[in-house]
């Protein structure tokens, strides 16, 4: 038999995939920069997190990946996909590909992909809830009422957010996110 | 029965069920190649003798197996200080494996210590979460002396931070114990007024482990089996502590609510528990008692469907048929409201029916209504709320909160409903 017959199989890249998880995961980080320097629950929210809170929110096993922690100042900032050099002091994986496709074209919300044990969180569970709240925020603000809802377990009603601060925060942090301050 | 499209289920504890159970502890000992046990456990089960009982036990083979150590001084609140110190004497006295014996307390305050000595470490707070763990630890045989926190079967273990008023919870595979040794010795000696919460916390992990959103077929088929059993004997041997084959059930019913829960978790009842037993010290089957028919209530334009279905287990296949399927949601929670008032009444009072009731061993109120708001932000942060079917803001945790305080149903026309998805329109 001549090895070199049967190549060793390869798994795919699934690059179209990737990318839009890296893509998604990117606006997402410099929105959670930007959300933070505009909405004051999410600020609020965020300077409860530890001084030293860094989050790594990736697929497994080798990305993509998205850092968000605290500067100098304890503001909320995006600190790009590379772990190295960095504590990361909240580890929330999924677990492959598939689950983060399913997550984050929203066709499962994330309370439904913690319960189906699409995630593995090492770190504290305090800063896992805190960062699930803020996530929730910020989709809030990105998308559409329409898509957010496959989200989020409850969508805010008026009264609790109002329309002029949806829109103007959405503005807000879309243009924030784009320009990067 | 709802299939998810993907889950995870692990069960591997070895269990060993019967009335004289515990005599198997020197072969089983044996078979987890561990010669130097350390039991642990607390005052309460000390003085009742049950400690004597495991003792008699391994002295039928005491040629090759020693008890190196007793520690039996966990506090009813398990607390990192405690784990810490009792790692320091499994250490000094070169012990090789736990035995835990008593309720939630030892039994995770053992975990806890498990953790400490196998990884050698000195601050527990670096494992809390999940997947800290990498590798197996040392042999923990798990004896339960309430039929209530199902921890023999679970791969979670929750300690208190005092000093940030938090109850810690450390998720992992390597935490189940490598045997449940279930013995209704252990668990005839337990109070009436004891009894009754530690079963409705069974029932609350069986409850709610079915109606939440990590439910799967295999810990659907343990809750409702717990459940069943639970609603069978539970009141037949509050009044009749000595009912030891009720006692066996209880003790089944216990572990299999263990099973299920630690394979789909729990809901907002625990989010709002342990945040309640964080703040204000009250035991967590009395908080359990009470809040179990307020969550079930809270997400019923959720799950109405699920909660109709627990019917059957709770009452019976003649009533569950001779109620109509709309009705079946409330009429469920109807039955564990009454459920509750039948034990207060057989517990003279004791058993806690709403938290303005719940009095401390000096008659002291634990629960002052100043309290309800630090209550409801700690909740906030407990990992449970990922679980609950329903979002729970600061507000809506609050509420329930109110309600339960007071002793009155929720106005369901208050909660604030996301997408309604129960199959029954309750």
């Amino acid at each position: 038999m001549k090895i070199e017959q049967y190549p060793e199989i390869k798994p795919g890249k699934k690059r179209i995939k990737s990318t839009y998880i890296s893509v998604f995961l990117w606006i997402t980080g410099r929105a959670i920069q930007a959300a933070y320097r505009t909405d004051k629950d999410i600020k609020k929210e965020f300077d409860s997190l530890p001084d030293d809170y860094l989050v790594n929110l990736h697929i497994a096993p080798n990305g993509p990946n998205m850092l968000v922690g605290k500067d100098k100042k304890g503001k909320a900032k995006y600190m790009g996909w590379n772990t190295k050099g960095k504590k990361v002091t909240l580890d929330m994986s999924i677990k492959n590909i598939e689950a983060g496709i399913l997550i984050f074209t929203f066709q499962e919300g994330t309370a439904l992909g913690f319960a189906h044990d699409r995630f593995i969180v090492t770190g504290d569970l305090v800063d896992a809830a805190k960062t699930a709240r803020i996530l929730d925020l910020v989709e809030f603000y990105l998308l559409p009422k329409i898509i957010t809802k496959l989200a989020v377990k409850r969508y805010p009603k008026w009264s609790q957010i109002s329309p002029i601060r949806k829109y103007i925060g959405r503005v807000l942090i879309y243009t924030r996110l784009i320009l990067g301050f | 029965m709802e299939m998810p499209s993907y889950y995870e289920f692990c069960s591997r504890v070895k269990t060993v069920s019967g009335h004289n159970a515990l005599d198997k502890i020197p072969s089983l000992l044996k078979s987890l190649n561990a010669k130097r046990p350390m039991i642990i456990t607390d005052k309460g089960v000390t003085s009742v003798g049950l400690i004597d009982i495991v003792k008699d036990a391994m002295s039928k083979d005491s040629n090759e197996i020693e008890i190196a150590s007793i520690f039996d001084d966990v506090p009813p609140d398990s607390d990192v200080k405690t784990v810490n110190e009792i790692a320091k004497v499994y250490k000094e006295n070169k012990c090789d494996s736990i035995i835990a014996v008593g309720g939630g307390s030892p039994m995770d305050t053992a975990k806890g210590v498990n953790i400490l000595v196998s990884e050698n470490a000195t601050d527990l707070m670096k494992f809390t979460g999940a997947g800290a763990l990498k590798k197996k630890l040392k042999p923990l045989i798990a004896v339960p002396t309430t039929s209530g926190t199902g921890s023999e079967m679970t791969l979670v273990a929750v300690i208190a931070d005092h000093e940030k008023s938090l109850k810690m919870p450390f998720t992992s595979y390597f935490l189940l114990p490598d045997i449940a040794l279930l013995d209704s010795r252990m668990t005839k000696t337990l109070p009436p007024f004891l009894t009754a919460p530690t079963a409705i916390d069974a029932l609350t992990h069986a409850c709610e482990a079915y109606t939440c959103l990590g439910k799967n077929p295999l810990s659907d088929s343990a809750a409702l089996s717990a459940i069943d059993l639970i609603s069978k004997n539970i009141l037949n041997v509050v009044k009749n502590p000595n009912d030891i084959e009720g006692r066996l059930a209880l003790a089944n019913a216990s572990s299999l609510a263990g099973i299920a829960f630690s394979n789909s978790m729990v809901g907002m009842v625990h989010t709002i528990g342990h945040a309640t037993g964080g703040v204000c010290h009250v035991p967590h089957g009395v908080v359990m008692s009470i809040l179990l028919p307020y969550g079930l209530e809270y997400n019923l334009h959720k799950t109405g469907h699920l909660t109709g279905e627990l019917l059957f287990a709770l009452a019976g296949s003649e009533v569950y048929n001779k109620t109509p399927l709309k009705e079946r949601p409330l009429k469920a929670i109807a039955y564990i409201r009454q459920l509750n008032d039948d034990l207060n009444k057989a517990t003279n009072g004791r058993h806690a029916v709403y938290l303005k009731d719940v009095l401390d061993r000096d008659g002291n109120q634990m629960v002052p209504f100043e309290k309800l708001s630090d209550i409801a932000a700690t909740a906030q942060n407990d990992g449970s709320i990922f679980y609950n079917p329903e979002e729970l803001a600061l507000d809506d945790i609050l509420m329930v909160l109110k309600h339960a305080w007071e002793g009155t149903p929720i106005d369901r026309t208050k909660i604030k409903k996301g997408k309604k998805t129960s199959k029954v329109k309750v």
